[in-house]
């Protein structure tokens, strides 16, 4: 029980998380950007085009990452939810705040793309689904969570309704996963699973993994510098409100 | 320390609830959450009639029939599920993924005769992702027929494409 | 020009919005970064200033 605490709250501390964002965020930024060209490149000019879908199978090499960002995002702000929840985690709030709209970006586009394959293989831009309609749930999902964190005067109310919204919104993400395999859907089921073989040739499953990879570092080193913002920005606020009450109190004396 | 440990075990119970009434909702919806039908549950509950549900299924090898009326494509060909399967028609221009064998969608009407109508018609495909020239080559070579069900694991593609080692590795795995 | 595939359109665009978004995701939390951490130092050198002062 004493380890817990102990390491959450080394991070805890905002100094120290903007000492480990410095050292992080170059190689993040460099990974991104180097894993990010490859894939793109592999898997726009080099990757072999499918036997029945032909070119429009390079659609995957955005869509499975955006789906994978949307559900990992989404997870991070429940892991922040019991942060804040439980252990009053100060960064946890912030952290939150940050999470939100990248995650919401990344849902929506995983949407876009996911339409843009729809309509040329499936023949429909939009089916209701059961995978269509949970990945959507969750995108109102990060907006209803957008708009909380944000609702109230006080900030602590608004994160503490937001972070109790976030844990209960995080039921969509076992239905996502398995809802093509509980219910008959238009979605094709996940070719990529941690049980069994991946079913697409090695030649189009590396381009995946790389622009997987790449967006992962990129979405990472986004949030660390958003975070890293908040940190400067409550500062100051901090700062400016302290200066301001320096200014009444010598006014009062 | 103690607050602590009693928030932590209500997030906990709250979590419980929540996943289980959203698993309980799910189950009791359950039929309602498919997309589709397969041909032996309608024809093991037929709907009513005129009533628009959607068929899914695989189109049967070398049911398709196609014809131009008046200049509008009409098609006619059976979905099956491996227990029964259903005569469709449908007016129009098929997905470019449509083919025999392939998995499809049908939105429409069961007709008295036992036929289906349908309104629109959306390819599936599978999980499978594969190269055109292995697909080529396992054609070719009559190893796999897209007509006829599943493409083969894609950890045996190399070997069953590869000219010579193949019929070593077969002769070593019989062998063996 | 070579042959472009068909449904090259729909490959472009998914491609153009998500780099677009990420690039424009990424560069806006860059600028951000930079302008409260100039902020902030601007801030903290006002009030140390004023701190030396009183």
């Amino acid at each position: 029980m004493r380890a817990t605490p102990n390491l959450l709250h080394r991070y805890a501390n905002p100094g120290q998380f903007l000492r480990l964002s410095r050292v992080l965020l170059p190689w993040l930024t460099a990974g991104a950007l180097l894993f990010l060209g490859a894939g793109v490149a592999w898997g726009l000019f080099f990757a072999p085009a499918d036997w029945q879908q032909g070119e429009t199978v390079r659609i995957m090499y955005v869509h499975v990452p955006m789906a994978w960002l949307a559900s990992s995002c989404y997870l991070g702000l429940a892991v922040c939810s019991v942060l804040s929840l439980v252990w009053r985690h100060p960064l946890a709030d912030l952290a939150a705040i940050e999470i939100g709209p990248v995650g919401a970006c990344a849902a929506a586009l995983c949407l876009v793309t996911g339409s843009l394959w729809g309509e040329p293989m499936w023949g429909t831009w939009w089916v209701w689904d059961a995978r269509l309609t949970s990945v959507l749930v969750l995108f109102f999902l990060y907006l209803g969570h957008i708009a909380l964190i944000r609702a109230f005067d006080e900030p602590a109310r608004g994160q503490k309704a937001a972070a109790v919204l976030a844990l209960a919104g995080a039921v969509d993400l076992p239905i996502i996963k398995f809802s093509v395999q509980w219910w008959n859907t238009l979605h094709q089921p996940d070719s990529i699973t941690l049980t069994g073989a991946p079913t697409m040739s090695l030649t189009m499953l590396w381009p995946l993994l790389l622009t997987t990879l790449g967006f992962t570092l990129g979405v990472a080193a986004v949030i660390f510098t958003r975070l890293s913002a908040a940190i400067h920005e409550s500062r100051t606020r901090q700062l400016l409100a302290r200066s301001r009450l320096d200014r009444t109190d010598t006014h009062a004396a | 320390m103690k607050r602590k440990t009693r928030r932590l075990w209500m997030v906990i119970a709250c979590v419980a609830c929540i996943g289980s009434a959203a698993g309980l909702t799910l189950r009791a919806f359950s039929s309602n959450i498919v997309f589709f039908m397969a041909p032996s549950q309608l024809k093991a509950h037929p709907p009513a009639a005129d009533r628009t549900v959607r068929l899914g299924g695989m189109v049967v090898a070398g049911s398709l029939h196609r014809e131009t009326h008046n200049g509008e494509p009409v098609n006619a060909f059976q979905i099956t599920d491996g227990q029964a399967a259903i005569e469709v028609h449908f007016t129009g221009i098929l997905p470019d993924l449509f083919r025999e064998g392939q998995s499809v969608v049908a939105l429409g009407s069961l007709q008295r005769d036992g036929d289906f109508t349908a309104s629109e018609v959306l390819a599936k495909h599978d999980e499978t992702y594969m190269p055109k020239e292995v697909a080529d080559e396992l054609k070719r070579t009559g190893k796999w027929d897209p007509r006829f069900g599943k493409a083969p694991d894609a950890s045996s593609w190399d070997t069953m494409t590869a000219k010579k080692p193949a019929s070593d590795t077969q002769s070593l795995k019989t062998g063996g | 020009m070579t042959n472009l595939p068909a449904h090259w359109q729909y490959i472009a665009a998914s491609y153009a919005l998500t780099l677009g978004c990420s690039a424009f995701l990424a560069i806006s939390a860059m600028l951000r970064l930079r302008r409260s951490k100039a902020r902030l130092a601007a801030v903290e050198g006002h009030s140390r200033r004023r701190g030396t002062a009183a």
